[in-house]
């Protein structure tokens, strides 16, 4: 494990070293003959947006953070997606049943963490009607979740739209299945 | 009473237009143009994407019956080919190196033996070479009177789902033939000019704890974060000036418009419903258009920005989710199938708010997401048809479209 763990901190500095990027020369600096007109003017700067979900594990917390890591996602595998019908946010009595057992769940061993619904959509239309269909889903399990006990500010909401699907045929039991509010545990 | 009817008959048939004749009347009544090309420039490859691309553009710009047979000819002589002789217009060029990066372009219109139009360009990097040629095109287009056409210039901006929560954003021209990757890494949507000139856009960041709008300033690449919001974070829309924004945020899980005043930073709440309220676009100074839920199904509507008038826009179709305004007029997008067990098909519609004309734009496959060129001339849109993703364009006073495939990846939003 422990070699796994400096793998893991060699390869992120690695990939941290490379990340950096500075911006090309603009085009502008280019001097324009007197009867020519200078048709592109825009500069080729290149922006790299880090990828924040990169972590970094120091040496000495690398066992307690595994440890965490791993409870967290053990915990998020009991807690079932709440699935929706088409072009619905409403939920219905057998998903109501999945929440409250999810609740049960992040009232007790799982009460020290932050709970971050994500809401989806099948993958009609990746407009903001879409991303805001999601995010009604979640919503609506987060009122739920409040109604079962669960304290309001331990809950935050995103909404993915049609982009995090769990399947890609084009079927209508994957669609019904990208219909769904996820939870995830944060620390 | 026989008599009678077949002269009436008779009358009706004479003077009765046959809309068939009509169009291929038209289109035989376009003044040809060809081209000749008399470049210098040692790089084979790059002169004839440039001939592509230039011939492609003539095409687009619809007041040609343009020959896309390549002719070499020297640029030097204001002879054209033997087998121009009868062709109204012929257009040479000449594509030469500079003494540094990129290349130089002389052009001429040629009619009747006499030079008419004459242009130079200049270009300091190669690989944009299309932006040349779409400059050219809309050049004759202006010298030809033909009606605006300026979007042919733009860069587009689109973001691009790689892989589940992984995109890109990319500036491309109209065709996607040029494509640059601006913002690499994580989960980037909807990205959006911040100005008339380009020189900025906005996206939303979904890496960080809650969606995050920023701004990039292409000139210097310097990213700044403006505002977040729980749940839902996009810019919808940016004004002519560039000095304000109409957002959709969801500060407590609920989806409404906000206007935003970018040199003061603050924030007004324009829409109050508790479903669902997104997609503002201006429409004029005063007013806007949105999509809201709150007839139990996605519909387009607009608002006083300042006041709590709210009209019905469109009266047809039972899931019109997304939308776009340029002076009287409205493009929607409307579900053609309400099945949740079948595809769905999604077209685009006009409509004018002033009269009762409505038009169906397109016929098939999943169309969305369309903007209108400033000038009003054209539409762009996402069409994603048997697994292929691609960027469309309407020319809608010629009633043409044309569609550039990805090469992958999946087209999310886009901006021109």
């Amino acid at each position: 494990m422990k070699k796994v763990i400096i793998s893991s901190v060699a390869v992120a500095l690695l990939l941290l070293t490379g990340c950096s990027d500075s911006p090309s020369p603009s085009d502008s600096s280019i001097n324009q003959s007197k009867n020519a007109s200078l048709v592109e003017n825009v500069s080729d700067d290149s922006v790299s947006v880090i990828d924040d979900s990169v972590n970094i594990i120091a040496e000495n917390d690398n066992v307690i953070a595994d440890s965490s890591e791993m409870n967290m996602a053990s915990l998020e595998k009991k807690m079932s997606s709440i699935h929706f019908a088409f072009d619905e946010y409403s939920i219905d009595s057998q998903m109501q049943s999945k929440i409250s057992q999810s609740a049960k769940i992040l009232n007790s061993v799982a009460n020290r963490f932050i709970i971050k619904l994500e809401g989806n959509c099948d993958e009609w239309g990746s407009d903001e009607y879409n991303f805001a269909l999601g995010l009604k889903r979640a919503d609506a399990v987060k009122k739920a979740l409040i109604a079962e006990g669960v304290k309001t500010n331990r809950i935050t909401m995103v909404s993915y739209g049609e982009s995090n699907p769990t399947c890609s045929d084009k079927s209508q039991d994957c669609w019904a299945k990208n219909r769904r509010v996820d939870f995830k545990l944060l620390p | 009473m026989k008599i009678l009817i077949s002269i009436l008959m008779t009358i009706t048939f004479i003077f009765a237009s046959d809309a068939t004749i009509e169009v291929i009347k038209k289109i035989d009544s376009l003044p040809s143009i060809a081209v000749e090309d008399g470049s210098t420039h040692k790089d084979e490859t790059l002169k004839m994407k440039f001939f592509k691309s230039l011939v492609a553009d003539l095409n687009v710009i619809s007041l040609f019956n343009v020959d896309r047979r390549k002719f070499n000819n020297d640029f030097d002589t204001n002879e054209v080919d033997v087998e121009n002789k009868n062709i109204n217009y012929v257009l040479k060029y000449n594509l030469s190196e500079n003494n540094g990066p990129g290349f130089s372009v002389e052009m001429k219109i040629i009619k009747n033996n006499e030079v008419i139009l004459r242009k130079n360009y200049k270009i300091s990097n190669h690989k944009k070479y299309m932006f040349v040629a779409h400059t050219i095109a809309y050049e004759v287009n202006n010298f030809m009177g033909g009606p605006s056409i300026e979007w042919i210039k733009r860069k587009v901006i689109f973001s691009r789902v790689v892989a589940p929560l992984k995109s890109e954003i990319v500036i491309a021209d109209y065709t996607l033939s040029y494509q640059h990757v601006v913002v690499k890494g994580g989960f980037n949507l909807f990205p959006k000019w911040s100005s008339q000139k380009q020189n900025g856009f906005y996206y939303t960041s979904l890496n960080e704890t809650k969606p995050t709008l920023k701004h990039v300033d292409t000139r210097s690449a310097k990213i700044t974060s403006l505002i977040s919001s729980e749940g839902m974070m996009t810019c919808s829309d940016v004004n002519a000036n560039g000095t304000k924004l109409l957002l959709t945020m969801a500060p407590k899980g609920q989806p409404d418009i906000y206007l935003y005043d970018v040199k003061t930073k603050k924030v007004k709440r324009v829409t109050k419903y508790k479903g669902i309220d997104v997609s503002g676009q201006f429409m004029g100074n005063d007013r806007i258009v949105f999509v809201s839920n709150r007839l139990g199904y996605p519909n387009i509507f607009s608002k006083g920005l300042y006041t709590n008038d709210i009209e019905q826009m469109v009266y047809y179709g039972k899931s019109n989710a997304s939308c776009t305004a340029n002076g009287e007029y409205i493009v929607y997008k409307a579900r053609e199938s309400s099945n949740a067990f079948s595809r769905n098909t999604f077209n685009l519609h006009i409509i004018s708010t002033k009269t009762d004309f409505i038009r169906r734009l397109t016929a098939s496959g999943v169309n969305e997401f369309p903007r209108f060129s400033n000038d009003g001339d054209a539409v762009i849109f996402i069409k994603n048809y048997k697994n292929q993703s691609s960027i469309g364009i309407i020319r809608l006073n010629h009633n043409k479209n044309y569609l550039f495939p990805l090469k992958y990846g999946k087209v999310q939003a886009m901006d021109w």
